[in-house]
């Protein structure tokens, strides 16, 4: 029998055997069918809403519109400008205009069809060029410009003035959809003392708690969040989504009520990443020193901020990554259109501003006659430089160490090279950089509560969420290393605001970093206060107890277990042994918005197969190196790297929700393409960089993001190797393929035709 | 007067429903179904077996996957009348908290899953390429999961599963 090589996550048997229960498996006796109806038109006027046929049928137990909305009708999680449901306007086709909760899923679909709404439509702003426009009508009071970002040092001109090489391309990047396999959903639970119980997948239970007190006009103490187990949220259910509608309809009716979105509907009105165009010029001297970067991203956010401006915010950060550039000019401007919404999405505004940067970095290198790694290896950052707003950092020689394995992985030979005259092979590397925590400025508190339940369990209790990223098997892995305990004697606690302490969001790869913090922070107290609770008992000194496996241990005794965590428990009242601790995120001390201070780093080496004859590209090899701190669960830190590199792999090479008008062209996985097993690649490697400088204090940095960050330009690069035409528009399509294998006349039996402009 | 209509997803529906009576992991069950519903939502929604996932409704993802008389098949394209008398496996049925099958195991050991919402499906999968194929190759792995879409793992966890299990079911 193979030996397992990983420790099993706590959540594998039930998840396994099918047992778990997700959310949107719940179901309660007397339940109701709730369900939201969405805009017809990606833009309208709403001239009359008319509810009486569908109240009138049998069945239907309550019909909502704005109307019905007791406290603020908005949400958002930065700004509130989302309506919970439209009241005369409607800006894309996933506003909610009413709800319903029926007996069945029958009975709500055909309420649905008899809610009379009348429309008139609008123009539709269906790209940013239209939105910005001076004649485009405005999608909100201050216009149709979310937000600006920029960042400036140095003085560009004199710093291109000094550059013999200089490259400029604008790239486009697609709207890519999350894609959880679990879509939005769940009950909603009406309590006897007039408050809610919410049973929705959320990355931040105590923020939907106060979105939705808001909205109910509600206090807060009265709602509870239970928002775990998730099946996939990649960013997708941070912001609410079916939450209000669920409560607004179980607070009606007194009832509980189930809603469950289909992939269609689910598509229709949930977030993306953003689309983004992005203009980099970038110049070098004769030596391969970049001088000058200059940088201008328009993101399309749709019809609502959610987070968008943090986003770009982000992306303006990280548009010079590794590289210290002395000059640099940065402008991001996020536009609202009527497309669907754009808002986190994992990465956040680093993978297109990555695919750009590094895009930048291959083409100058070519310019330059010089390989990629070695000009990037000239421009890398060192330990002790600032961070890429000039912010002071974490020292760190991550950039460096993932360069090096880059470096190495591009000289392999490639595989099956010449063997056939309609394939050919190509291997790029690419490296990236990322910001951990919600950078300076924001609100980014953090913390955790130890205590010894009185079934004696070591409780370890987060308000982390589990969408699958393995949140429970770090604090488990976390528990076992500082106590020396075993699973049975851990109880893991997250996932309900009336159980969990305050620790922010489970967002910005922070979850890792913040439950090791915690631990840190708590231990020495915690297990003072068992020692000394066990030595109370036992009338044996503290200072000859240890803790352990099972209880606690006695030097020097044999067998060493001497009191049992469950019988110390029995001398204890519930809470008498328990310790917390807040914190916020480690920030820089540079007063510089949104700046980072823990920071990651990917390297990607990606081999590929290009079909002269089919224009498909498909990758070989992906290798990727990261340096992130310590691993704490290797199976999830490869796991994470892993699963995001074949995110991002679609990203590149197959996905996008393509929007015409407003509407969305896709409802379902049947035209939304999302890697399968087939274009995984046959050999896929993760590289863990763990050292960290002398003296750093922070533990391990998430890895939640950074393998789908720099797979993107690392393919690019590798196509532009197979086949010398370079992508600057993703996804690849094999269209696009085949038009530079015809334009290049790479097929033995096509003569070259003249490559436009070239 | 018999009344049809159509759902969201564009199904037929018929008011009037039936004892519908078919096998779930060897038991037999009867539930009120009309012809048409869904056999996902019969053992979801029905009989409160949510082992069985609902992702895409329209046979892309695997996510709803079972065997019928033993054969592989999405759930979500399945009516109710196409399961009458028929022998259903779901997830509950492949092994149980305390006796995991061995491919649940290597699912563990391995990697296999993360949020787990692709899991059920992919076992009901990987459960029946090993049935068939016991020694599979590369390809003959990738050909027994491609109906089945896992958005976290990114699949490498999963085929080191479906090895493992493979040499351990030797
Ligand atoms: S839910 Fe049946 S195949 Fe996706
Ligand atoms: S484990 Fe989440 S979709 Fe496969």
């Amino acid at each position: 029998m193979k030996q397992p090589e990983y420790q099993r996550r706590p959540d594998a048997v039930p998840k396994v055997t099918g047992s778990l229960k997700y959310l949107t498996d719940r179901f309660e006796e007397n339940m109701l069918i709730g369900k939201v109806l969405r805009s017809e038109y990606p833009h309208a006027r709403i001239k009359r809403i008319d509810t009486s046929a569908a109240e009138a049928l049998p069945g239907v137990h309550a019909v909502l519109t704005h109307h019905d909305v007791p406290g603020l009708n908005r949400f958002g999680i930065v700004m509130p400008d989302q309506p919970v449901f439209c009241e005369d306007r409607v800006r894309y086709t996933g506003d909610a205009v009413a709800a319903v909760a029926a007996e069945s899923a029958e009975s709500a679909d055909q309420a649905l069809a008899a809610v009379v709404v009348e429309y008139e439509p609008l123009p539709v702003l269906d790209s940013v060029e239209k939105a910005l426009t001076p004649e485009a009508e405005q999608l909100h009071e201050n216009g149709n410009i979310l937000h600006e970002a920029s960042y400036t040092r140095g003085d560009l001109q004199q710093g291109f003035a000094g550059c013999t090489c200089i490259v400029e391309e604008t790239y486009q990047l697609p709207r890519q959809m999350h894609g959880y396999m679990e879509t939005e959903g769940g009950v909603v639970v009406p309590e006897s003392d007039g408050g809610i119980s919410v049973y929705m997948a959320t990355q931040h239970g105590f923020k939907d708690r106060f979105q939705l007190s808001r909205i109910l006009e509600t206090p807060e103490e009265k709602i509870r969040i239970i928002s775990s187990p998730i099946g996939g949220s990649f960013g997708g259910k941070d912001e609410l989504n079916l939450q209000p509608y669920g409560a607004l309809l179980a607070l009606k009716t007194g009832r509980p009520v189930r809603v469950h979105n289909t992939r269609e509907e689910s598509i229709r009105a949930g977030l993306k990443r953003h689309p983004m165009a992005i203009t980099m010029r970038t110049g070098a001297d004769e030596s391969g020193r970049v001088l000058a970067h200059e940088t201008t991203i328009y993101a399309d956010t749709g019809a609502y901020a959610t987070l968008g401006p943090a986003i770009l915010e982000f992306a303006v950060e990280h548009a010079s990554g590794l590289y210290p550039i002395p000059n640099i000019t940065t402008t991001g401007v996020s536009v609202f259109t009527n497309n669907g919404v754009a808002g986190e999405f994992r990465g956040f505004g680093g993978n297109q501003v990555t695919f750009a940067l590094e895009g930048q970095m291959d083409r100058l290198a070519e310019k330059l006659g010089m390989e990629g790694t070695k000009l990037r290896a000239r421009n890398m950052r060192k330990p002790s430089d600032t961070g890429p707003l000039g912010q002071g950092i974490a020292p760190t020689d991550g950039g460096r160490m993932i360069l090096e394995d880059v470096t190495t992985w591009q000289q392999l030979p490639l595989s099956n090279a010449g063997e056939t005259a309609w394939v050919k092979n190509g291997r790029g590397g690419a490296v990236s950089m990322h910001g951990g925590g919600l950078g300076y400025g924001r609100l980014d508190p953090s913390g955790g509560r130890l205590a010894l339940t009185k079934e004696g369990k070591l409780e370890a209790a987060f308000g982390f969420e589990e969408c699958g990223q393995g949140i429970v098997a770090v604090i488990e892995t976390v528990m076992k290393g500082t106590f020396s305990c075993n699973e049975e004697d851990i109880e893991i606690t997250i996932g309900d605001t009336n159980k969990v302490p305050v620790s922010g969001s489970t967002t910005a790869s922070r979850g890792t970093s913040m439950v090791w913090t915690a631990v840190e922070n708590m231990k020495a107290s915690f297990r003072r206060q068992l020692l000394i609770e066990a030595s109370r008992v036992t009338g044996t000194a503290a200072a000859d107890l240890y803790l352990g496996a099972g209880g606690v241990h006695k030097r020097g005794a044999e067998p060493s277990l001497f009191l049992s965590y469950k019988a110390l428990a029995e001398y204890v009242q519930d809470g008498d042994i328990e310790t917390h601790t807040s914190f916020d995120f480690p920030v820089t001390p540079d007063e510089i918005d949104s700046g980072h201070y823990l920071y990651s780093f990917g390297g990607v080496s990606a081999e590929v197969e290009v079909n002269l004859l089919t224009g498909t590209v498909r990758v070989l090899d992906l290798k990727q190196s990261v340096s992130a701190g310590p691993v704490m669960y290797p199976q999830g830190y490869r796991g994470q790297i892993e699963g995001g590199g074949i995110m991002a792999l679609g990203y590149t090479l197959m996905e996008d929700a393509v929007m015409q008008e407003g509407r969305y062209q896709t409802e379902n996985f049947d035209t939304y393409l999302m890697p399968g097993v087939k274009d995984l690649p046959d050999n896929v490697t993760v590289k863990p960089r763990e050292e960290v400088m002398e003296g750093d204090i922070h533990g391990p940095r998430g890895v939640g993001e950074i393998g789908t960050i720099a797979v993107a330009p690392a393919i690019a690069e590798a196509i532009y190797q197979a086949i010398g035409a370079r992508p600057e528009k993703l996804p690849v399509s094999r269209e696009w393929v085949l038009q530079q294998i015809q334009q290049r006349g790479l097929l033995p039996w096509n003569k070259p035709e003249k490559i436009p402009g070239g | 007067m018999e009344q049809t209509r159509k759902d969201s997803r564009r199904i037929e529906h018929r008011q009037g429903k039936y004892a519908c009576t078919f096998r779930v992991n060897g038991k037999e069950v009867s539930v009120d179904a009309s012809p048409m519903d869904r056999v996902v939502d019969l053992l979801r929604d029905g009989l409160h077996e949510t082992g069985t996932k609902i992702s895409c409704g329209i046979g892309r993802c695997g996510a709803c996957s079972i065997w019928v008389d033993g054969r592989l098949t999405s759930s979500c394209l399945l009516l109710a009348y196409q399961v009458e008398g028929k022998e259903v496996t779901t997830i509950e049925g492949m092994g149980t908290e305390e006796r995991c099958s061995i491919v649940q195991e290597a699912f563990m050991n391995e990697g296999g899953f993360q949020c787990g919402y692709c899991t059920p499906g992919m076992i009901m999968a990987a459960e029946s390429l090993l049935r068939h194929t016991p020694d599979p190759d590369d390809e003959e792995i990738r050909e027994g999961l491609s109906g089945n879409i896992c958005r976290c793992t990114g699949y490498s966890g999963i085929i080191r599963a479906v090895k493992a299990a493979a040499a351990n079911l030797q």
